[in-house]
């Protein structure tokens, strides 16, 4: 595990790395990625992180990072992913502070691809921009997103897909919900398909909404107490976010963190 | 000896009263059949006992084991040992069966139930009911088929071994063999301990595998008639005619009915007039 306390240029070679970021000042990250590779960022503290990423072609790549900070953490994030590499950029929310990302992944060659997954777990202001735009031919991209909106929690989304003139074949999708479960939450998504290209396929679904309260009455009547239904229905619905990490020590690790965060509420 | 007394129940649904005045004691071990047409109030009996938040009830009184029903929350009348089998189960997206039985399984015990004790009773369970053994990794209930959720249901009460277990229309969606499935489970469960059952089914047949000793019919909220497994046979065999005249009783749906013709005024009184010369 490697501690990021200043900018610096990071190669990721193969295999699985594991970062801490812990900073006072502005970030400037550099990420280069080749092969089959996977790191994984917590995020403790940083003023703000700024990160452009490159996944080279036929590459595989995933970046998970965790934001567990207490400060306001702003993020300026752009990918460009080449031809037939795979990208994964999955995000766990789980920070007491406010938070500003802003997330732009550039399918830049045919047959790129790229899934971007958030899960967050609200309880403060945070604001996301994610936009994936296929600039290739046959590219494919995905958000999609997964938020418990909490007390004092307020969400604001931005989804875009984008598909330039030309990326023939391309494919544009995703999927955005938030869940609460008291009146007075607040969680805005706006989902947005820009098409310039008629030979694509794109869709986005999206939703908003208390949890239903017929599903609440049935788990209560297993036994469940009003808080346990919570937490296991969020602990559903962010979870799945950690699947993506490979190492199985960390992946657990994570789920038992955000199990322990969710039941603590 | 737990014993389930329920005393002059009177229930709504948004403001409409359903049950008007329902009575019936369920001690240990036994089996009561709840037989009726639809819509005249057996399922609002079972919801009112498990505390469904859309089920007011308006007078009377339900007492578990002593203990006030009425007051309990619905989670704590499960823990007390009361179970629904409900009708039309919940689908929850994210809760796997297991975490969900798991987590159920605790709240009734001081500690956790050990990872591989639960394993194993759950898969003896998923094969008592003969269902695929993925089950414990699926999401509850999402994508099941109606026989699938009700099994499940039996799957869930098997595991925690409630001691008043209600089964709202349980063989609806089951095909015959399943409903073998779900019967010789459940009587497995009573050969183990003294559970009792309060079954709402149409059907004989299902009363037939699950051999009730006490049946109650109830229409337009109140029991008319009371009699053992032969009345169960005999509304199979003849319907509810018989008994709306021998206890001059109306279901709801008619009593309904009537009452909106009877109160007809203006133009519907009109077109009735129109209507009735043709």
């Amino acid at each position: 595990m490697r501690t990021v306390h200043v900018s610096e240029d990071i190669r990721l070679n193969g295999g699985f790395e594991e970062f801490v970021i812990e900073s006072d000042r502005d970030l400037d990250l550099s990420i280069s990625a080749e092969g089959e590779c996977q790191a994984f960022f917590r995020i403790l503290s940083a003023k703000s992180l700024r990160i452009r990423g490159h996944v080279s072609a036929l590459s595989d790549v995933s970046l998970v990072f965790w934001n567990e900070g207490r400060q306001t953490l702003r993020t300026d994030e752009s990918y460009e992913v080449n031809g037939n590499a795979r990208f994964v950029s999955a995000y766990g929310e789980c920070s007491g502070g406010m938070t500003d990302r802003s997330v732009y992944v550039a399918l830049r060659e045919k047959n790129a691809q790229a899934e971007v997954l958030t899960a967050s777990l609200i309880n403060e202001v945070k604001n996301y921009r994610i936009q994936v735009v296929n600039f290739a031919p046959k590219t494919y991209g995905e958000i999609r997103n997964f938020a418990v909106v909490l007390e004092k929690g307020k969400l604001m989304i931005d989804a875009i897909g984008k598909i330039v003139k030309n990326a023939k074949g391309a494919k544009s999708h995703q999927t955005s919900r938030s869940m609460s479960f008291a009146k007075g939450q607040s969680a805005t998504i706006l989902p947005e398909l820009l098409i310039d290209e008629n030979d694509v396929e794109a869709s986005h679904a999206m939703s908003i909404g208390r949890v239903d309260d017929e599903q609440l009455y049935y788990l209560m009547s297993r036994g469940l107490t009003m808080k346990q239904c919570t937490a296991l229905i969020s602990a559903g619905y962010l979870l799945p976010v950690t699947e993506v990490i490979r190492n199985e020590e960390l992946r657990t690790t994570l789920a038992q963190e955000l199990e322990r965060k969710i039941e603590s509420l | 000896m737990k014993e389930l007394v329920i005393k002059d129940l009177h229930a709504e649904v948004e403001e409409k009263e359903i049950l008007k005045g329902v009575s019936l004691t369920v001690r240990q071990g036994e089996v009561h059949a709840l037989m009726g047409p639809n819509g005249n109030g057996k399922s609002t009996l079972l919801a009112a006992v498990m505390g469904h938040p859309k089920y007011k009830v308006t007078s009377g009184s339900i007492t578990w084991d002593g203990q006030d029903v009425l007051s309990m929350s619905v989670d704590e009348r499960s823990r007390a040992g009361l179970f629904l089998a409900m009708q039309y189960p919940q689908e929850i997206p994210g809760v796997t069966n297991s975490d969900f039985l798991r987590a159920a399984m605790n709240v009734r015990r001081e500690s956790p139930v050990p990872l591989f004790t639960f394993i194993r009773s759950m898969e003896k369970t998923i094969k008592d009911l003969e269902m695929k053994e993925d089950l414990a990794h699926r999401f509850l209930n999402e994508g099941f088929s109606g026989g699938e959720k009700k099994r499940n249901e039996i799957v869930q009460m098997e595991l925690l071994k409630p001691d008043l277990a209600m089964l709202d229309e349980l063989d609806s969606g089951l095909d015959v063999d399943a409903l073998h499935i779900v019967a010789r489970a459940i009587n497995n469960m009573r050969k183990e301990y003294p559970l009792s059952l309060i079954v709402v089914s149409h059907y004989e047949r299902f009363y037939e595998l699950i051999e009730p000793q006490f049946v109650h019919v109830l229409v337009d909220g109140v029991i008319v008639a009371e009699g053992d497994a032969e009345l169960a046979r005999k509304i199979d065999q003849e319907g509810y005619d018989w008994i709306y005249k021998e206890y001059n009783v109306q279901p709801a749906s008619e009593a309904a009915a009537k009452k909106r013709t009877a109160v007809s005024i203006g133009a519907c009184a009109v077109s009735q007039k129109v209507q009735g010369r043709k």
